[in-house]
């Protein structure tokens, strides 16, 4: 099984804490209390392999506050991540500017070449239908075009109905595989190891300062 | 049971028996170390201790005698506490313990008595000076010498209930035993007979206090409402508990008065447009939080009661621009929100206050005297933790950094297993702080914490950093919190606890640091005389962030061998839901308890780990 630490980010309320529990519990809640700190949540999904055989992706998930108050902790999290879920809101303008905040964060912070940053418009059911197209406040063009400059990977979801939910991870696990197999050739040649491989054998820290695991 | 490896205990592991702990702690030799007494602390919560006393009829936490009473017969004891203002006569827990170790202090053999009295005292007494019910020797802990004459000695009231229903034995006070032959439904009414005689006499407590003519005794105040506040004074005594209530009871109206006006000022200052530029950013975001606050209590999803909730944090966020809004507040602004609003209900009705729509039965003007009651409570509170919310959450680091640095001395097994799973204590404790500890219980639970909680905020402003400066002054009595436990709980001659500081397994255990300030504290206070309640000494590193850490060590540590057993992965899923949703304003008050007891063992001492 290959682990990989995802880290959401974006700003409050979102939708960040309901597309995780729409991907791990597939369930939605209209009213979800306001994530403090950071919540943890994990699944695994299945991805396939060149020569068609189906290989199991863990996901840890570290779902982070919105509230610019605690976007100090946010290094903690996404220190040590293999992706990051950069969320926004398709009906708020502003959250996709948050967004792309967080995206030049990541991409100064994280010295990771191959971090892989999905930028995600939530919330796309809001503008469902010729009624309330009004309401959407972000074109889908618009936020495409930016992730195609950035080498983003994008897409819009919704994590009331679950549209788009699981694609999403299941693209990310995908990347990973792919850009992550010829290390792990490269690993399993030299262990002579089953094929269980764990890239991140020590757990992440997501502790800043001690950075204990080696 | 894991075993604490604190102290090294040569009796590791007797007390895993759950309702034999007591038994265990008491035969075994009392050398003075508290081990036994974190053994005992778990026996008691076990499942065995409590179906054992609800088999016997017995509850640990209703019947045992007032800690007060228990010394009163105990002559030189009781002035030898009282120097030591070991007569506030403190929550439950501590103050029985503080209790014990007087007693070994004077008792120079030592041997058995310690243990021996601890376990009949702290074992579980939520409601000690509250409950004028003498003690049943029922409970399995079959009646010492000691307790018996301590028991016979009582001089409570008697209670018509007790004496005149149910069988005759069990009517007296004294050392009656209960014979075993009642039956399950003659046990449980005479459980609740009792329990509401112990409500009816803490009601009557409650009443005499607040009635005072003229200056209320906030101190006793205190000491009453750690233990629990009857639903009916809770509004009042929040007010007073808080700082936002002077004690000087002839003030009280225009004082309100006043306060209330400053409030409805401020909004109106606020949201009047021409003279205020809205901070946009802060008002979203409250309104974002408050339509997912406390989702579970329809209270919280009435438009009416969501508007006077945004118009408190906005006015609070933009009056502490160095704070701000920073969820968290959102949670903290109900329970006084619900409580307060209880005064505007029937007294039969006050159960209803979490499914009722505000706006039914309030009128306009009754509806800004319960915002602004809200609002200056909200802030007196926010005033002793201040920086939980600043730039970078120092204060909320540091409680987390005190509260792994407690676990690792208090259960070394729990935090090398943490190390091990590379489990970092901000990667659940962040909330815990932040919301303080409110996520994690049902509300009926959590306003039974605040009692508590509020009991054991300080009135000296200095405490809590930064303040506003509004509403200085108000206070005449300023009372104390009760922060002389340390002098209280360690009347153990410093020599036994060197001792036993030796026998740790921890070389750095920090029971020598404390044995120093114990002795020290000890003579402060003899020499400030007999009966001074003197504790300006102890008192500046009292504050409600420190123990709250000791809550949510004592919080952690009761999933200890469940936590054991986990590895990283489930260790944070279950901290982030941890199994509480069954809990009672009993297994707060055991926690509250616990808590209580770990901050008498190590207050001095964590001001010497970082």
């Amino acid at each position: 099984m290959l682990q990989f630490k995802l880290v959401l980010l974006g700003d409050s309320s979102v939708g960040k804490s309901s597309i995780v529990h729409r991907f791990v519990k597939d369930t939605f809640d209209e009213l979800r209390e306001s994530t403090i700190g950071a919540a943890f949540l994990s699944q695994t999904i299945k991805v396939e392999s060149e020569d068609q055989q189906e290989v199991v992706i863990k996901f840890e998930i570290w779902d982070t506050a919105g509230q610019e108050r605690y976007k100090s902790l946010a290094p903690m999290y996404y220190r040590n991540a293999n992706a990051a879920l950069v969320v926004y809101d398709v009906t708020q303008e502003d959250s996709l500017n948050k967004a792309k905040a967080w995206v030049e964060e990541l991409k100064n912070k994280v010295g990771d070449e191959d971090l892989v940053i999905f930028l995600v418009g939530n919330k796309v059911d809001l503008c469902e239908g010729s009624d309330n197209e009004d309401k959407r406040a972000v074109a889908a063009t618009l936020a495409k075009q930016y992730a195609e400059d950035q080498g983003l990977m994008f897409d819009e979801v919704s994590a009331k109905t679950g549209h788009g939910v699981k694609e999403v991870f299941q693209a990310i696990g995908q990347r990973l595989y792919d850009t992550k197999k010829e290390e792990l050739a490269t690993r399993q040649r030299g262990n002579g190891n089953d094929g269980q491989v764990d890239i991140n054998v020590p757990r992440p820290s997501t502790n800043d300062t001690t950075g204990c695991c080696s | 049971m894991k075993s604490w490896k604190i102290s090294g205990s040569p009796h590791k592991g007797q007390a895993a028996g759950g309702a034999t702990g007591g038994i265990a702690a008491r035969s075994s030799s009392a050398d003075g170390n508290f081990d036994a007494m974190s053994k005992q602390q778990a026996a008691a919560i076990s499942g065995p201790r409590k179906q054992h006393s609800a088999l016997q009829g017995y509850s640990p936490l209703r019947y045992m005698p007032p800690s007060r009473s228990a010394s009163n017969d105990s002559n030189a004891l009781l002035k030898q506490s009282r120097r030591s203002s070991h007569s506030n006569n403190r929550p439950t827990g501590g103050a029985n313990a503080g209790h014990s170790a007087s007693t070994t202090s004077f008792t120079t053999d030592g041997s058995g008595k310690y243990f021996q009295d601890l376990d009949e005292d702290w074992s579980a007494v939520i409601d000690d000076y509250n409950m004028p019910i003498p003690v049943y020797l029922n409970g399995g802990s079959a009646g010492t010498a000691d307790s018996l004459s301590r028991a016979s000695t009582h001089s409570y009231p008697q209670l018509p209930n007790l004496t005149g229903t149910g069988s005759g034995s069990r009517g007296t006070p004294g050392p009656a035993v209960v014979p075993e032959t009642r039956t399950p439904t003659e046990i449980a009414q005479e459980r609740d007979v009792q329990e509401l005689n112990s409500m009816m006499a803490r009601i009557t407590k409650f009443n005499a206090l607040l009635s005072s003519k003229h200056i209320l005794n906030v101190k006793e105040l205190r000491q009453l409402s750690w233990n629990g506040i009857p639903k009916p004074n809770r509004p009042k005594v929040w007010k007073l508990l808080i700082g936002y209530l002077p004690a000087n009871t002839k003030r009280h109206e225009s004082f309100l008065q006043r306060k209330r006006k400053e409030y409805r000022d401020g909004i109106t200052h606020t949201f009047d447009e021409q003279n205020h530029q809205r901070d946009i950013p802060t008002w979203h975001q409250i309104e974002i939080d408050l339509p997912r606050t406390n989702p579970s209590i329809p209270l919280y999803q009435f438009k009416s009661v969501q508007h006077s909730l945004q118009k408190i944090l906005y006015l609070w966020a933009i009056r502490h621009p160095a704070s701000g809004y920073v969820q968290g507040i959102n949670d903290l602004v109900t329970p006084f929100y619900q409580i307060f609003l209880t005064e505007y209900l029937p007294a039969s009705q006050i159960d209803e206050v979490a499914n009722r729509d505000p706006a039914m039965y309030m009128s306009e003007e009754q509806t800004v005297q319960l915002e602004a009651d809200t609002f200056w409570c909200l802030t007196k509170l926010l005033e002793q933790i201040t920086d939980n919310y600043i730039h970078g959450q120092p204060g909320i680091l540091k409680q987390v950094k005190n509260l792994s640095q407690l676990v690792k001395r208090i259960d070394a097994d729990l935090y090398d297993h943490f190390t091990n799973e590379h489990v970092e204590f901000i990667q659940f404790a962040f909330r815990w702080m932040n919301c303080l500890l409110m996520r994690e219980f049902e509300m009926d639970v959590v306003i039974r914490m605040w009692d508590t909680y509020l009991a054991e905020t300080s009135q000296d402003s200095s405490v809590g950093g930064a303040t506003t400066g509004a509403s200085a002054g108000a206070d005449l009595s300023a009372p104390t919190t009760p922060a002389q436990r340390t002098v209280s709980t360690f009347q153990t001659p410093p020599s036994k606890i060197r001792t036993e500081a030796t026998v740790g397994a921890s070389p750095s255990s920090p029971l020598s640091v404390r044995s120093f300030s114990a002795t020290t504290a000890v003579t402060k206070t003899t020499a400030s005389g007999a009966g001074s309640d003197d504790a300006s000494g102890t008192r500046q590193s009292s504050s409600l962030n420190e123990f709250h850490v000791f809550v949510c060590a004592a919080f952690l540590i009761k999933w200890s061998d469940q936590l054991c057993g986990m590895d990283f992965q489930e260790i944070i899923t279950f901290l982030q839901n941890p199994p509480t949703k069954d809990w009672r304003e009993s297994d707060i008050e055991m926690l509250l308890s616990e808590a209580y007891i770990w901050q008498s063992l190590y207050k001095d001492a964590t001001s010497h780990w970082l």
